[in-house]
C-alpha cells in the first residue's frame, strides 16, 4: 500500500517535471538544434511540421513520452517476471508459483493496456492517425492478443492441475515474442520512435527515471496487492472447509 | 520373442507413430478431403471478395497473402482433426503408456501434420495459380522458389500447431483456443512468408534478396519456436 503510494507519487512528480523542467526533444517528428524551452507553449512556426497535420500543443502530446515509456518497459519486465515463475512451475510444480505467475501476468496486462492507450493517444496527435500497422504497434498488439489467449486459455481448461500447466506453458511460449517487439524497432526501419539511440537530455533523463521508478513501484504494489488477496482467498477457503465439518 | 527385447530406436518409434497416422489416413480419407474441399471452398471465398475489384486491378500484389491465408485456414481444420482424433479413440493415452520419448511422438505428429498439409498444398497451389493468377500476366520468379517459401511456412505452421493443437484438445471449445493461441504465435512467420512468396510472385527488381532475407527469418523463427515447443512438450502430456 505505501509502495502504491509513493509510486503514484513518483510518476506525479515526473509528470509536473516534464513539464515545468524538462526540454523538449523531437523524438522522431521533429528535430530541432536549438533545445527549446517548454511547458505548455506552442512550438515556433518555423519548427511546426510544413506538410501533414497542423497540431494545436505540439509539445504538449510529446509529455505522453514521460508515461508511455515507463508504462511499456514496467509492462515487458512484469511479463518477463510472470515466464519465470511459468518455468519454476513447470520444474517445481509448486501451486504457488502459479498463482504468481498468474498474478504477474494480470499485472502485465494493467500495464499493456496503459501502454496502449497512451501510444494510441501520441500517435493521433503525433502522426494524424489513430492506428498504425507498423511493426513495433503490431508486434505489440500481437503481444497484447497473446495475453487475452493467456486467460481465454487459463479458463477453458476444467482441471485445475492442468489448466495451470498449460497456462505456465503457453506463458512461456507466449513471451519468446515480448523480445521480438522490444527489439524490432532497432532492427527494421519503423516509425516507432527509439528514444535512447538519440540520446537525451539530463534535464529529460532525470523525470525519466523518476517515472521509470514510480511505475515500477505501482507494478509492484499491484502485484503484492494481487497476491495477498489471493493469498487470503485461500485461507478463506481453507476455514470454510474446516467449518463444512460442524 | 526375440525380436521384443531388441532395443527400439527413437527413430523407429517415430517411424511407427508416422506409419499409423498414414495407414489411418489412407483408409478413411477423411482429413485430406475435409482439408482439400475447406481449401477449394476459401478459394470460392476469395473470388467473391475479389469479384469487384475490377479489370485493372493488379491480383498479384495480394495472391501472396490470400495463398498463404487459404493454407492457414485449411490447417487449421487439419491440426485439429489429427489430435482429436488421437483423443476420442483413446490413442492417445495408448500413447503415454508405451515406452517411447515424448518428443518423438511430438516430431511423430508434427511430421504426419506436415506431410499433409504438404499433400493438400500440391493440390490446392496450383488450383490458385489456374484461377487467380493464370491470366494476370504476372511475371512470377522459378516456382522452386515458391515451393521452398511454401515448405518453410508449412514447417512452422505444422510444428507450432501440432504443439498448440495437443494442449487445445483438453479445453472446452477445441476449434477456437486453437485459433485463439495458433495465430498470434504464427503472426511473424506469416509476415515474412508473405513477404516472400509477394517477392516471387511480382518478381520485382532484386527480389531475389528479398526472398532470401525474409526465408532466412522464416527458418530462424521456425527453429526458435520448435525448440521450444520441443522442450516444453513433455509438459502438456504429462498434464
Amino acid at each position: 500500500m505505501v509502495l502504491m503510494v509513493i509510486g503514484g507519487l513518483l510518476t506525479t512528480l515526473a509528470f509536473f517535471m516534464a513539464f515545468y523542467t524538462a526540454r523538449v526533444q523531437g523524438f522522431g517528428t521533429i528535430v530541432s538544434e536549438v533545445p527549446l524551452d517548454t511547458s505548455f507553449a506552442l512550438a515556433p512556426p518555423n519548427l511546426q511540421p510544413t506538410d501533414g497535420i497542423a497540431y494545436e500543443r505540439p509539445w504538449l502530446s510529446q509529455k505522453i513520452f514521460y508515461f508511455h515509456v515507463p508504462v511499456a518497459e514496467a509492462s515487458f519486465l512484469v511479463f518477463s517476471i510472470a515466464a519465470l515463475f511459468a518455468v519454476l512451475f513447470l520444474l517445481r510444480k509448486d501451486k504457488k508459483y502459479d498463482t504468481r505467475s498468474r498474478i504477474a501476468m494480470e499485472t502485465a496486462f494493467v500495464f499493456v493496456v496503459a501502454t496502449m492507450i497512451t501510444g494510441v493517444l501520441w500517435t493521433r496527435a503525433s502522426w494524424g492517425v489513430w492506428w498504425d500497422w507498423e511493426p513495433r504497434l503490431t508486434t505489440y498488439f500481437i503481444m497484447m492478443v497473446l495475453m487475452v489467449a493467456y486467460f481465454v486459455v487459463r479458463n477453458s481448461v476444467g482441471d485445475e492441475e492442468r489448466a495451470a500447466t498449460y497456462a505456465a506453458v503457453f506463458c512461456i511460449i507466449a513471451w519468446v515474442d515480448a523480445p521480438l517487439s522490444f527489439i524490432i524497432t532497432r532492427l527494421i526501419p519503423s516509425s516507432h520512435p527509439v528514444v535512447f539511440r538519440s540520446g537525451m537530455d539530463t534535464t529529460n533523463l532525470i523525470p525519466f527515471i523518476i517515472a521509470q521508478l514510480g511505475m515500477l513501484m505501482i507494478g509492484y504494489a499491484i502485484y503484492v496487492l494481487r497476491a495477498t488477496e489471493e493469498d487470503m482467498r485461500e485461507r478463506l477457503d481453507i476455514l470454510k472447509e474446516g467449518l463444512e465439518d460442524y | 520373442m526375440a525380436s521384443a527385447k531388441r532395443q527400439i530406436s527413437s527413430f523407429e518409434q517415430f517411424k511407427a507413430i508416422l506409419r499409423k497416422d498414414i495407414v489411418m489416413e489412407l483408409r478413411t480419407k477423411e482429413m485430406l478431403t475435409s482439408m482439400g474441399l475447406y481449401a477449394v471452398l476459401v478459394l470460392i471465398i476469395y473470388y467473391v471478395a475479389l469479384s469487384q475489384a475490377g479489370q485493372g486491378f493488379d491480383v498479384s500484389r495480394i495472391a501472396g497473402g490470400l495463398l498463404l491465408l487459404a493454407i492457414v485456414f485449411t490447417s487449421m481444420l487439419g491440426l485439429n482433426r489429427s489430435l482429436v482424433h488421437e483423443q476420442d479413440q483413446g490413442c492417445l493415452e495408448a500413447l503415454l503408456l508405451s515406452p517411447v520419448d515424448r518428443p518423438v511422438i511430438f516430431f511423430g505428429k508434427a511430421v504426419g501434420n506436415l506431410i499433409f498439409l504438404i499433400l493438400v498444398q500440391i493440390f490446392v497451389v496450383p488450383l490458385f495459380y489456374f484461377i487467380f493468377l493464370s491470366g494476370s500476366g504476372a511475371q512470377s520468379g522459378p516456382w522452386w522458389m515458391l515451393a521452398l517459401a511454401l515448405l518453410v511456412g508449412s514447417i512452422g505452421i505444422a510444428g507450432i500447431g501440432t504443439f498448440l493443437a495437443t494442449m487445445s484438445v483438453n479445453t472446452t471449445g477445441k476449434d477456437f483456443i486453437l485459433a485463439i493461441m495458433f495465430i498470434p504465435l504464427i503472426f511473424p512467420l506469416l509476415l515474412v512468408i508473405v513477404a516472400a512468396l509477394t517477392a516471387v510472385i511480382t518478381a520485382d527488381p532484386g527480389y531475389v534478396q528479398t526472398y532470401w532475407t525474409m526465408l532466412g527469418i522464416a527458418l530462424g523463427y521456425d527453429a526458435i519456436m520448435i525448440a521450444v515447443a520441443f522442450a516444453l512438450y513433455e509438459f502438456i502430456l504429462g498434464a
